[in-house]
């Protein structure tokens, strides 16, 4: 599989950096409740650490994801036509948007109580907005709603993969699968 | 202020305002104005905390360092990291246990000159009952009317010399051992 997009197919990078997110995304909501349901001390600390350091590991992949997309200019266009292609279209575009934002309102988040955001404490982030106990408050019901549009993004996705693989019987899942081959 | 603190900072200054032999000058400080933060280290990443109230009393002359001294009584309970929940840890038993020890205290026991507008502080910090000896580097810059000046300065402790974090605190890959204290005070020369 060659690493560069094509018009047709994914390249190895974008089908490893798609697959990536998907499973660190996964692995970030069970980081995430696994802290909440400790009381504070340092075990929390350290669950929320890990739940950040790859928050911050998302963002960085997903920011590489749409660079390679644009930096390959055969890409693959969402399937269909017309109406329904925009809506393919825009609904990757709500995504990507869904997978910058959740991240970045974890980081503005932690910046807002004054916590420190590194990676796997390799390095530090600066902070993002000022100390502020208010917006901290509001930040963490953004946090989560986004995750929540997030999956029900995502789930939309997910359908319409599986009608394309299953009823309609074209490439598009098999396009964006770890190994996937075309048919034909 | 806790009742146990504001008698501290009373004494303090019953025992400076009653010594007779000093003749280096003594300055209030600037309350509003004057800093008193602490950089710790928390799972690699660094941040920063203050403590709201500390009461320094400052009797300084660069002209006359045998005769200067620094005292600063620090409220515990007014530490402050800007998240409640960490605030609550850091007042609480494990950390800064304010509930038994509200003040923290600063004071020196000598000063040298190292360099132009430069000076070092040999003192003893007394935190959560413990004393250490403390090496304080600082800068003294009067200001240009000749009635206000600048003392700023900080150094660097290990938190687990006083205590600070018992149990699963003692872990120094999560929450560092070194603090960086740093302080800037805006005097004016108190009324003789």
């Amino acid at each position: 599989m060659p690493l560069r997009n094509t018009a047709e197919n994914y390249g190895s990078l974008a089908r490893f950096l798609h697959w990536t997110i998907v499973i660190l995304i996964i692995v970030q909501y069970f980081l995430a409740e696994t802290a909440d349901e400790l009381p504070d001390g340092l075990e929390k600390l350290q669950w929320l650490t890990r739940h950040k350091s790859i928050g911050m590991l998302v963002l960085l992949l997903a920011v590489v994801r749409i660079l390679w997309k644009l930096a390959n200019k055969g890409r693959p266009t969402p399937a269909g036509t017309g109406m329904i292609k925009k809506a393919a279209a825009a609904g990757h575009g709500l995504l990507y948007l869904l997978v910058l934002l959740q991240p970045i309102s974890g980081w503005a988040m932690s910046s807002a109580a004054n916590y420190p955001v590194t990676l796997f404490g390799w390095f530090q982030f600066p902070a993002l907005v000022a100390e502020n106990h208010d917006l901290h408050e509001s930040l963490e019901e953004v946090h989560e709603a986004l995750f929540y549009a997030l999956v029900a993004v995502a789930v939309v996705h997910i359908a319409a993969a599986l009608y394309h693989h299953f009823f309609l019987k074209d490439d598009v899942l098999r396009r964006m699968m770890p190994f996937g081959k075309r048919s034909g | 202020m806790t009742h146990s603190f504001a008698r501290l900072v009373a004494s303090a200054v019953l025992v400076l305002g009653t010594a007779p032999a000093w003749s280096a000058t003594a300055w209030t400080t600037d309350a509003a104005t004057s800093k008193l933060t602490f950089v710790a280290t928390q799972a690699g990443g660094e941040f920063e905390g203050r403590f709201k109230r500390f009461a320094p009393v400052i009797v300084f002359d660069p002209a006359d360092l045998a005769h200067s001294r620094f005292a600063v009584d620090i409220d515990t309970t007014s530490a402050e990291t800007g998240e409640t929940d960490r605030d609550n840890i850091l007042k609480g038993k494990d950390f800064f246990a304010v509930s038994q020890w509200p003040g923290a205290r600063f004071e020196t026991r000598g000063l040298r000159s190292i360099s132009p507008g430069g000076f070092e502080a040999t003192g003893r910090l007394t935190l959560r009952n413990v004393t250490r000896d403390v090496r304080l580097p600082f800068t003294f810059k009067p200001g240009a009317d000749g009635r206000t000046a600048v003392l700023a300065g900080g150094t660097t402790v290990q938190r687990l010399d006083y205590g600070v974090g018992q149990g699963e605190w003692t872990d120094t890959q999560w929450v560092g051992n070194d603090v960086r204290i740093r302080f800037e005070l805006h005097l004016e020369k108190a009324a003789p």
